[in-house]
């Protein structure tokens, strides 16, 4: 085994112009698209005033059932203000087209997501993002194949298993060579996962270089998919949904100044303290 | 010199204390000193705070100077947008700034601050405008329900129109959002005493004393309510059957009285330590009239 390691010579040539140049041109890549990625973002756009009214109508309801248990609201002004967005539910005032129409047939399945141009917008947007992150590494993995193909790179100073023969030596498919040598295939895709914290060192924390992040999610539908979900929510079936809840909450109302003469009497000793234990 | 300057004005920014006239000050030694430099992006936060507190102090002549790097630097930003609007009230020529902030909003109609100043605008142009100013602020919460400071602002709307059940309701709203706090509650129970409402009141008053700690009730908002409970045990116990808009059923007559007797017994209590407040004429008066109303 060591005599074998002994007799394969690595040209400090091979440094000098595949292993650097692998490494660096994959930084620069990154740093590129980092900025490139930068000025493809578009501004997020603006939700309308009815919108926002129809996102947050539900926030009221649940804050007002947050309090039902020991809310600190009189009865009468607790039922008023579940009353009114009962009903403002029940009518959908709060939809953002608007109550639905009389007799209007109710859209069952949400709405085609490339019908609807902001939504388009919000896909394509992703598109173009994931291209950039594809684009490059295809083009890099291309180069590679390319001129380097079957180029030992480097030698880790380190012994490793034999396990380690085909993350290490792809692209080079030799039976007996130490698994201490990389191929330059396999030197790319330590580079790819591994580069994260030199750009985080140069870019800052939240940088948009880091490759191994579109591996995750490398279908350009599916983050668009969810956002896409998330916009064509019916706001009048959770309109629906939450007139139950409140419908419930009022049940659990209790008024938290029900006894409170009681409590403060209590306190200050002028009623016995007893009578608080048998409640 | 510098340094203190920075710290002091960065805390003031991050807790939102309005001390115009010494923001000022410090903000002119940064300024002189070419602080603002050194402070990097955190430069547009403390020209912001410095306008708005030349603002306050009508140091135009600084404000202008900080807009226009503000501008500068973020041209169309909405909330230099703002800062601009000020600058227009500040000038007291309240129907320009009005306009100002109606073409702003025609651009972005759901910027809440630009819409808030506006809404202010309005109400300060006095009565024949206030419907309109109401009108706003109920569209406004409308749609921003979670601002509590616009819920009492509309609360005390009302309540200077003397729609104090309308003011009662934008109130309620405020106990929902900011339960924990019992200046809103005294506010509540105030407003339902000005209303007529007398066993809501009594209630309430009994809340703001149960929220306060067990022990040592230093806050203000307590010796108040004490007083609250004071005035409604004794309205109660003469006149039992007080009408209750709410419907509010109020404690049994004993307990009135207990908590009558309890009331003075607190409020005497805390007048007569001095500590509580410096000697004076009105100490006596107020002991008086407890001693006068014990049964």
């Amino acid at each position: 085994m060591s005599s074998a390691g002994a007799s394969l010579y690595l040209d400090p040539q091979i440094r000098d112009w595949v292993l650097f140049p692998i490494t660096l041109v994959m930084i620069l890549v990154g740093i590129l698209r980092h900025y490139v990625t930068i000025l493809l973002n578009s501004t997020p756009k603006k939700a309308t005033r009815a919108a926002i009214r129809e996102q947050r109508a539900l926030l009221r309801a649940q804050i007002l059932r947050a309090s039902a248990a020991k809310s600190p609201l009189p009865p009468s002004y607790y039922k008023a203000i579940s009353s009114s967005l009962w009903n403002a539910f029940t009518n959908g005032t709060y939809l953002k087209d608007g109550p639905p129409k009389e007799g209007a047939e109710p859209v069952s399945t949400p709405a085609n997501p490339f019908s609807n141009p902001d939504q388009m917008d919000g896909m394509m947007d992703g598109m173009k993002k994931q291209m950039v992150m594809m684009v490059p590494q295809m083009v890099i993995m291309g180069w590679i194949n390319f001129f380097f193909q079957g180029f030992v790179a480097i030698k880790l100073p380190f012994p490793l298993t034999l396990g380690f023969k085909s993350m290490l030596q792809r692209g080079v498919e030799t039976q007996d060579m130490d698994v201490r040598w990389v191929s330059s295939l396999s030197w790319y895709f330590l580079n790819f996962f591994g580069l994260n914290g030199v750009y985080r060192l140069i870019l800052g924390n939240d940088n948009a270089a880091d490759s191994s992040k579109d591996v995750a999610n490398s279908s350009p539908f599916a983050a668009t998919g969810q956002q896409g979900a998330m916009q064509a929510q019916d706001y009048n079936k959770l309109y629906k949904a939450e007139k139950d809840n409140l419908e419930l909450s009022e049940g659990l109302y209790t008024w938290a100044a029900q006894d409170v003469e009681l409590r403060v009497l209590r306190r200050y000793g002028k009623i016995p303290a007893e009578a608080a234990n048998k409640r | 010199m510098v340094a203190t300057a920075l710290e002091r004005l960065a805390t003031w920014r991050s807790r939102g204390t309005r001390a115009s006239e010494q923001t000022v000050k410090h903000g002119l030694t940064v300024l002189e000193d070419g602080g603002l430099k050194k402070l990097g992006d955190e430069a547009w936060n403390f020209l912001e705070q410095l306008t708005l507190a030349s603002l306050d102090i009508g140091r135009l002549d600084i404000a202008d100077e900080c807009l226009e790097q503000l501008t500068e630097g973020f041209p169309g930003s909405p909330r230099v947008e703002c800062l601009k609007g000020l600058r227009i009230e500040a000038d007291n020529k309240p129907i320009e700034a009005i306009r100002f902030y109606e073409a702003a909003l025609q651009e972005d109609d759901t910027n809440a601050a630009l819409w808030k100043r506006k809404i202010a605008v309005l109400r300060s142009l006095g009565s024949q405008n206030v419907s309109q100013a109401v009108e706003e602020l109920t569209i406004y919460l409308d749609t921003f329900y979670t601002d509590v400071e616009a819920w009492i602002e509309l609360a005390d709307v009302y309540a200077e129109l003397n729609l104090y059940s309308l003011s009662l309701q934008a109130l309620s709203h405020v106990l929902i959002l900011a339960s924990q706090n019992p200046f809103y509650v005294l506010r509540f129970a105030e407003t339902a005493y000005t209303a007529g409402d007398i066993p809501l009141a009594h209630k309430m008053f009994l809340r703001v004393i149960d929220m306060d700690e067990p022990e040592g009730s230093k806050s203000n908002a307590t010796k108040r309510a004490w007083w609250g409970v004071k005035l409604t045990a004794g309205r109660l116990l003469s006149s039992p059957n007080t009408p209750s808009e709410s419907k509010t059923q109020p404690p049994s007559s004993d307990h009135l009285r207990l908590l009558d007797e309890l009331a003075t017994e607190r409020l005497a209590e805390s007048y007569r330590s001095t500590s509580v407040t410096p000697q004076g004429q009105g100490r006596d008066v107020i002991l008086a009239w407890l001693g006068g109303r014990k049964r």
